[in-house]
């Protein structure tokens, strides 16, 4: 099973809220939209995403529990060759990118 | 003028004949005891994590030691010399200049004898502590995968080491907390940092909930380091002192010296660098520094 990892995201939520809304679905109908949403942003991030992104900033904290990293980091640079994004504080949440079939969110 | 010299007024240090005009710092008094030995001790079995008390307790270990070093009389004298009281008076004619007559620092029973310096001085380098490893005993038991889901700066993954691995930057140590309740502290720099350090992890385990104490604190390791500023001919002291020494080049490229007394290992480089572990206390790396010293001297390279 793909990482729930996704779901907490602009996109992710976005889809959630629509789900919620939808009262003539069944929970149990947005649940599987929700774990077929998981299976394809996970594929489609692994498969269809080319370009790299460089940050670099001072690490405030970090975590590692059920194998999963989270960092806060601050005054952090975005770099990618086009442009440039600065951000105050940042929280990085990653999970291991071997396929190890973890659903913890 | 005589007059003021006959009658002098009870404890007053230095019996000086120019006369009870002349203020004296008050040198000996009868209240202020000669390290008699009963320096309050603060009491040190409280339950409380409190840094602010640690602190506390460190500092009053700084001024007691100072305190103590004072007392003892130390030659050249810090602090206060004892003074012989002079009870007779004294009928002289007043010297010229301010010099007063009893000056010099007589022998009493508190000023120790510096024993005749050795045949070979002390080397004059003191290593550096580079590493403290202490264990302290929490005294319950802890739910690893709470600590490690709400502290920061901890990692947790039980199937490759059964501990949380926690870390502060100040002292900069590493801990590993164990669901026993028995933790490690490494890194620190000194014996005080150490404590210092394991009390603070200590109170962020007692601020997730756990009921955690501070029992049986034990430094387990310390690790000095120095530099002799010579080159050294490590083949010359493996011949000489086979029975204490190890040396494989093509294994690892520096000596291992294991002293006996005190029990201490000692890595020694070509370079002159010296790398000294195994300490319970400060003292036995200073120890053993002083020990392998004039051996490295006898095995300098000249070239």
């Amino acid at each position: 099973m793909a990482y729930q990892l996704y779901r907490n995201t602009t996109l992710g939520n976005s889809l959630q809220e629509s789900l919620d809304e939808l009262i003539q679905i069944t929970p149990q109908l947005a649940l599987q939209v929700l774990l077929q949403f998981d299976k394809a942003i996970n594929t489609a991030l692994a498969n269809r995403v080319r370009n790299r992104v460089n940050f670099k900033g001072s690490l405030n904290t970090y975590r590692f529990c059920d194998n999963v990293w989270t960092f806060v980091l601050n005054d952090v640079e975005f770099r990618e060759v086009t442009d440039l994004v600065k951000v105050d504080k940042v929280k990085i949440v990653a999970c291991d990118g071997k396929n190890t079939g973890n659903t913890a969110e | 003028d005589m007059e003021q010299n006959n009658s002098l007024p009870p404890f007053q240090g230095l019996a000086s004949p120019q006369g009870a005009l002349t203020p004296v710092m008050p040198m000996f008094s009868p209240m202020m005891p000669y390290g008699s030995g009963l320096t309050p001790q603060p009491v040190t079995n409280t339950n409380s994590l409190s840094l602010l008390e640690e602190q506390q307790r460190q500092q009053q270990q700084q001024q007691q030691q100072q305190a103590s070093a004072q007392q003892s009389g130390m030659p050249g004298g810090s602090g206060q010399t004892p003074q012989l009281y002079h009870s007779q008076t004294v009928t002289t004619t007043t010297l010229p200049g301010n010099t007063p007559l009893y000056n010099t620092t007589p022998l009493t029973p508190m000023t120790p004898i510096t024993p005749a310096t050795p045949a070979s001085e002390s080397s004059g380098i003191v290593p550096q502590l580079q590493n403290i490893v202490s264990t302290v005993n929490l005294g319950c038991k802890l739910d690893l995968k709470t600590i490690a889901l709400r502290a920061r700066n901890a990692e947790y993954n039980p199937k490759r080491f059964a501990a949380v691995i926690m870390r502060i930057r100040e002292p900069r140590t590493t801990a590993l907390i164990f669901s026993s309740g028995k933790m490690v502290c490494t890194g620190a720099k000194s014996e005080e940092q150490s404590r210092l350090a394991a009390r603070k992890y200590a109170r962020v385990v007692q601020k997730l909930g756990f009921p955690a104490k501070f029992l049986d604190f034990k430094i387990q390791n310390m690790v000095g380091s120095c530099d002799v500023k010579f080159p050294i001919r490590l083949e010359g002291l493996v011949l000489t002192h086979q029975q204490f020494s190890s040396y494989e080049p093509e294994l690892f490229p520096g000596l291992i010296y294991r002293m006996i007394k005190p029990r201490i290992v000692l890595l020694i480089f070509v370079s002159g660098k010296v790398v000294l572990t195994g300490a319970k206390v400060r003292g036995e790396i200073y120890e053993a520094f002083e020990n392998i010293y004039p051996i490295l001297k006898g095995f300098r390279k000249t070239t």
